[in-house]
């Protein structure tokens, strides 16, 4: 299916918080109670609309484990956006943030859109974690905020296209460099202004030029 | 595999099309560009690959379609399309960790821009040897494999007219069948003694009839699977047909009982490194196991029969005095057998290469069941390559690879290796290489004794003569020191014209080359690879031969669950040692320890992945190229690495021989 854009997105944040079960909500609208553990990086795609115009995400999801953090790292390298993640019921999650924050921005290139998400909305009961705080984490450090359920579905759409329209934005400003494929933006096909600029890994899909 | 065909990356322009689910093919334009791209990294080639350079979307068919190994589970064009990333050179793991036998590990990444697609492969197969035997056929059989042992004569008459087995089996069976003594010390032979009579009428079908089953990645069985009902029902249904086709001697031979449906558990792994197209290595990942289960099969009721007798001592003191050890190759410190396959003796106090003879037609000639399951995949190699010469007419197959085998069966692991990629056992603190790199250096006498044998395979452009540097027209009617193919010394040699043909080896190191074209000597495929301007094809200087090594795991009861196989492809072992190796999966097994249950499975993944992080490295900035975490420089090419706990498979074996006995015990009582 022909796209205008492929944005690459990676999930970050701690083991547990629920980091595969967005992405699953996200690609496959299912939830899966018992998860796995992530080791190294997961993948999925979804396409979606923006003002009009196709486009189509890529996501890779990371493991939060504290082993597999320098894998993780060569990761942030080449997304247009980040989902960190943190679990409303788990102070600790929370209080990693700025760790992830730095990780992020060192390791990521300086345009990447970052949605910070308090997930696990659905379990208000135990939450350890007001909205309030992440919202004031958010506005301190220039990140958007939802507040998600992966159980429920509650915002996640929301959480996944809000990110998408904020680099899609930045596109329009000129802010990013979409002939960079470094920085997590390909060009569809037919919409690319000279065919032979396409970034290498690009080309060689089967289906009607779409990639990934 | 990275810089393997030099001019691979100035002139072939084609890879295996990615084969849509409406049959549609859509060449991988890029391919083109990553090749040119990195055409720097060698200078520009004088030779290209003469054929297999246009094929178009009007090409032959593919015979597999492009995919990554199965147990990954990369099931549509995307992931894979995003696992060949060559700009994050994501490393991929398996989604299911129980798609791998004891939850071994594997992880694999891309190169970083050589070619559009991954070109290693590989797979694995978890397979079952059936055979239905009837207690008396496995008493001779025991009986076979005893050695001679002076002053007790022989108590069965066997006549080998008797006897006969499916397919090759029928031949070993044969081979069995000898004057070898029976063992009077064998306690089944004796509680068959009052069978004897029966014996001696016996059908010959009654051994011989075998049922396969192949179950592989996604469909894992265990090894105590029973046979369906209804399958054993039909063997017996057939067997009593044919029983009563020949002239029932006595009723009791129509009896089910005196049969015994008997199966044995076979674990395999396999890595192949392709080269000028991701097709062979594709091919011999989809097709290898299936001829291994072949060659296995053909022999499954002596590998049975010997996997329910026990060894003792005595025996193996007779091996011992009997073995012949034929040196034939400079490069094994290990003991080497008559087909020049090493049996790694690696404990003293542990005669790990029991040889029990099968066969003893002469002094000098014994056949063990190691060198039947040698044989069996030595014969699978060849016929794997044999089938893709043939399906290279037939389909859109391109390149070559190595191949890389670990087969687990009865108990020892057996690594088969034609090509440059590695396996090395790590147990108890010691590292054990269970395989020897083939690679125009390390093979330069072979490859220069072919050439001086067969002149006519040089075509008029190169030499299988050795000099110590390369003549020039200056050299003419001067001396210059230079060595023969049957040579070790050095000695002069007054230059001629001849002389200033290309090397048939030529380069040093990691950048020697055969026919200046190929840097690999073994392995698949490559059949219609040629030197440019000239008709000089490389084919006949590569083999499919692997060099099989054997490792008792049996008797090691010191094993733990840090014991491990690692078998990785070129792109690990260019950058990490054997010992950085070992240090790397030993670190990353101790942060998922014992008692951490929830997360124990994942220990051999995780090592799997370190291993792969620690040859690829990272990439700071684009441009700046990839760096180890040492700040050396890392490796660009695909990576492939398998991290096998050797416990579980002991412990399985163990449990299989067991129940086996058991079984065997019921039957006898019966």
């Amino acid at each position: 299916m022909s796209y205008a854009y492929l944005f690459k997105y990676i999930i970050i944040g701690d083991t547990g918080v629920g980091k595969s079960c967005l992405l699953l909500q996200f690609t496959d609208k299912r939830f899966q109670p018992v998860h796995d553990l992530t080791i190294g990086v997961e993948f999925g795609a979804r396409m979606i609309t923006i003002d009009g115009k196709q486009i189509k995400l890529q996501i890779w999801d990371t493991a939060g484990q504290e082993a597999f953090r320098s894998i993780t790292r060569s990761y942030y390298r080449g997304a247009a956006g980040a989902l960190l993640v943190y679990d409303i019921t788990r102070r600790d999650t929370f209080n990693h943030l700025t760790t992830w924050l730095e990780d992020a921005r060192q390791h990521s290139n300086s345009n990447m859109v970052i949605m910070l998400i308090g997930n696990k909305s659905d379990l208000e009961s135990r939450r350890e974690v007001k909205k309030e705080e992440g919202e004031a984490f958010a506005r301190e450090h220039g990140l958007i905020f939802m507040e998600t359920s992966a159980k429920t579905a509650a915002n996640v759409e929301e959480a996944f296209i809000n990110t998408a329209k904020e680099i899609y934005e930045k596109i329009q400003e000129g802010v990013f460099d979409i002939n960079n494929e470094a920085n997590g933006i390909k060009i569809g096909p037919q919409h690319s202004p000279t065919n032979t600029s396409l970034p290498l890994s690009g080309s060689g899909s089967s289906q009607g030029g779409g990639c990934c | 595999m990275f810089n393997k065909l030099k001019s691979f990356y100035n002139s072939v322009n084609s890879f295996d099309s990615l084969q849509t689910t409406d049959g549609n093919h859509v060449n991988d334009a890029a391919a083109t560009k990553s090749s040119t791209a990195n055409a720097s990294i060698r200078n520009v080639s004088l030779f290209s690959l003469s054929s297999n350079n246009t094929h178009t979307e009007k090409g032959p068919p593919l015979k597999h379609r492009y995919t990554r190994p199965q147990f990954l589970q990369l099931n549509t064009d995307d992931e894979i399309q995003v696992s060949a990333d060559h700009i994050i050179r994501p490393i991929i793991v398996p989604r299911d960790v129980n798609k791998l036998p004891w939850n071994s590990g594997y992880a694999e990444t891309i190169n970083a821009g050589k070619s559009a697609r991954n070109e290693d492969q590989a797979s694995l197969c978890k397979g079952l040897l059936r055979a239905i035997l009837s207690p008396e056929s496995i008493a001779l059989k025991i009986a076979d494999m005893m050695p001679t042992v002076p002053g007790n004569p022989r108590q069965v008459p066997i006549n080998s007219q008797q006897r006969q087995v499916n397919g090759e089996s029928g031949d070993s069976s044969q081979v069995l069948k000898n004057e070898t003594n029976l063992d009077s010390q064998t306690l089944k032979k004796d509680e068959f003694a009052n069978k004897e009579v029966d014996l001696a009428k016996s059908d010959p079908l009654t051994d011989s009839v075998m049922e396969e089953k192949l179950v592989c990645a996604n469909d894992l069985i265990s090894p105590s699977t029973p046979l369906p009902s209804d399958v054993v029902d039909s063997i017996k249904n057939e067997i009593l047909e044919n029983v009563f086709q020949t002239p029932p001697s006595s009723p009791e031979l129509s009896k089910p009982a005196a049969l015994v449906e008997e199966s044995l558990p076979w674990v395999y792994f396999g890595l192949f490194d392709g080269h000028a197209g991701s097709g062979v290595a594709v091919a011999a990942s989809n097709t290898l196991h299936k001829i291994v289960q072949e060659k296995l099969q053909n022999i499954a009721d002596i590998l049975i029969t010997f996997g329910l007798k026990d060894v003792d001592e005595k025996e193996e003191e007779i091996v011992e005095n009997s073995t012949t050890t034929i040196n034939s190759s400079s490069f094994n410190h290990n003991r080497l057998t008559s087909k020049g396959s090493v049996i790694v003796n690696h404990d003293n106090h542990l005669p790990s290469d029991t040889i029990i003879p099968l066969f003893q037609p002469a002094i000098d000639k014994i056949v063990t069941v190691d060198a039947l399951i040698i044989g069996a995949l030595e014969l699978a190699f060849w016929e794997m390559d044999n089938q893709i010469a043939l399906d290279k007419r037939k389909y859109r197959m391109s390149g070559g690879c190595t191949a890389l085998v670990a087969l687990f069966i009865l108990g020892k692991l057996y690594i088969a290796n034609a090509g440059d990629s590695r396996a090395i056992v790590h147990k108890n603190g010691d590292i054990i290489p269970m395989s020897f790199d083939f690679t125009p250096e390390s093979e330069r006498e072979r490859i220069k004794y072919l050439g001086l044998l067969r002149p006519e395979f040089l075509g008029n452009e190169f030499t299988h003569l050795e000099f110590i540097r390369r003549p020039t027209r200056r050299d003419l009617g001067k001396r210059l020191l230079f060595r023969d193919a049957f040579m070790t010394g050095w000695a002069y040699k007054t230059i001629t014209i001849e002389d200033l043909k290309v090397p048939l080896v030529y380069g040093e190191g990691k950048r020697s080359r055969v026919l200046v074209t190929i840097g690999v000597t073994r392995g698949f495929g490559d059949h219609e690879l040629k030197a440019q301007n000239s008709d000089v094809y490389i084919k006949p200087f590569l083999t499919p031969q692997p060099e099989v090594r054997v490792l008792d795991l049996a008797k090691d009861e010191n094993l733990t669950d840090s014991d491990v196989l690692i078998m990785g492809t070129d792109g690990l072992w260019d950058i990490t040692t054997n010992e950085k190796t070992v240090e790397i999966v030993q670190k990353s097994l101790e942060h998922f320890p014992a008692n951490d249950s929830q997360r124990f499975k994942y220990r051999y993944i995780s090592a799997a992945q370190d291993l792969v992080m620690h040859s690829r490295g990272k990439s700071k900035e684009k441009g700046k190229g990839w760096r180890t975490s040492d700040n050396l420089q890392a490796t660009i090419d695909d990576i492939s690495v398998f991290v096998i706990p050797l416990k579980p498979y002991r412990q399985e074996y163990l449990k299989w021989k067991e129940a086996r006995a058991i079984v065997q015990k019921e039957y006898m009582r019966s």
